[in-house]
């Protein structure tokens, strides 16, 4: 490109060619339309070898332009795909997780892979709702009739979802309690 | 915070404030906007009525769960099954009011021995209630109940009891 407008300088042809106020067109930018129409609708510079390779240099540069613009819209296009492509495999691969922690009566809600394990959601769960753990806390389900998960601990959500020790991930931590 | 081997003691306005003030957070954490939306009912400063039920054999019961505030925060809730007629309970005519929990984190007398004068009460042994330590029931340090403690602590026992402890009616 440098060079071309280099050697352009030297040149008087194509400003002579045409007058740029003769050019114009209502709402067409008159550069523009000397790159587009004139240069690649200029006779050939027959009789000056130089000249007409200039011609043929600025024509090949407009189609340069024109094709690196091209390449960047497709370059942000792959990279907006691969985002999405990302952004719905992790959504595929998460999901929330409510948890209510009974004695205290307060609750939290996070996002966690469906590889994790109940217990590693048990020990997120402490994080998420800012209480220590207690040594015979219980970690359970958290629907109307809860259920204890503590022989499910090595299970991941999506197993445990799938075997249906649980139906949702609504968990609950309670306090166990002495009795019988 | 509740000893094991020392009968409680009552204290009905701190009881009633306590109540006054954790509903809201039990309201909040279930998502609720009354305690009628959960079926529960509050007839005065000190009592609330929880609806329970359990399925034994394919056959869905019904119970009453009548909790008392008298001397909560630093005891647990009064815990007993109550006739949902008289909302109260009198030992024999009642006993069928009362669900079968054998879990051995709660476990439920009809007419459990209160004192050597032989004097019985309703017992729903869980370490959760105050009828627990009324009887002076041994108790692990860690089950103890702490002030932190909710009454929804005390409902969620039971509940779980019935998931997997529920044998039907006394």
């Amino acid at each position: 490109m440098k060079y071309g407008r280099q050697v352009k300088k030297n040149l008087t042809c194509l400003s002579n060619f045409a007058d740029p106020g003769a050019l114009h067109i209502e709402g067409f930018p008159t550069e523009v339309f000397r790159r587009q129409f004139v240069i690649e609708n200029t006779e050939p510079f027959n009789d000056d070898p130089l000249q007409k390779a200039v011609h043929d240099l600025e024509v090949a540069e407009t189609h340069l332009a024109n094709a690196q613009a091209e390449e960047a819209t497709a370059e942000h296009d792959v990279a907006e795909a691969i985002k999405e492509v990302k952004d719905a495999e992790r959504a595929h691969d998460t999901v929330t997780v409510h948890v209510i922690h009974v004695n205290e009566v307060e609750k939290a809600s996070f996002t966690e892979r469906l590889t994790a394990t109940l217990q590693q959601v048990w020990e997120k769960s402490y994080i998420e709702l800012k209480i220590p753990p207690k040594a015979k806390d219980v970690f359970q389900t958290a629907d109307k009739n809860p259920k204890s998960l503590m022989s499910f601990l090595s299970l991941t959500l999506e197993q445990a979802h799938q075997q249906k020790v649980i139906e949702d991930y609504c968990f609950g931590i309670a306090s166990e309690t002495g009795g019988a | 915070m509740a000893k094991a081997n020392e009968l409680p003691t009552l204290d009905v306005q701190a009881g009633a404030a306590a109540l006054d003030e954790d509903i809201p957070r039990v309201l909040r954490v279930l998502g609720a906007s009354s305690i009628e939306e959960l079926g529960w009912s509050r007839p005065n400063k000190l009592k609330l009525f929880v609806p329970m039920c359990g399925v034994c054999q394919g056959e869905k019961e019904e119970y009453t769960l009548r909790l008392g505030f008298q001397a909560y925060r630093r005891w647990p809730p009064s815990a007993q099954f109550v006739n949902p007629v008289t909302l109260d309970y009198a030992y024999p005519q009642d006993q069928h009011f009362v669900p079968k929990l054998t879990s051995p984190e709660c476990r439920t007398h009809i007419a459990y021995p209160r004192n050597p004068q032989g004097s019985t009460i309703q017992l729903i042994c869980c370490s959760a209630t105050l009828e627990f330590y009324d009887v002076l029931h041994g108790v692990e340090p860690h089950h103890i109940w702490r002030e932190t403690d909710t009454f929804f602590s005390t409902i969620m026992a039971i509940q779980k009891a019935f998931v997997s402890f529920y044998e039907g009616r006394f």
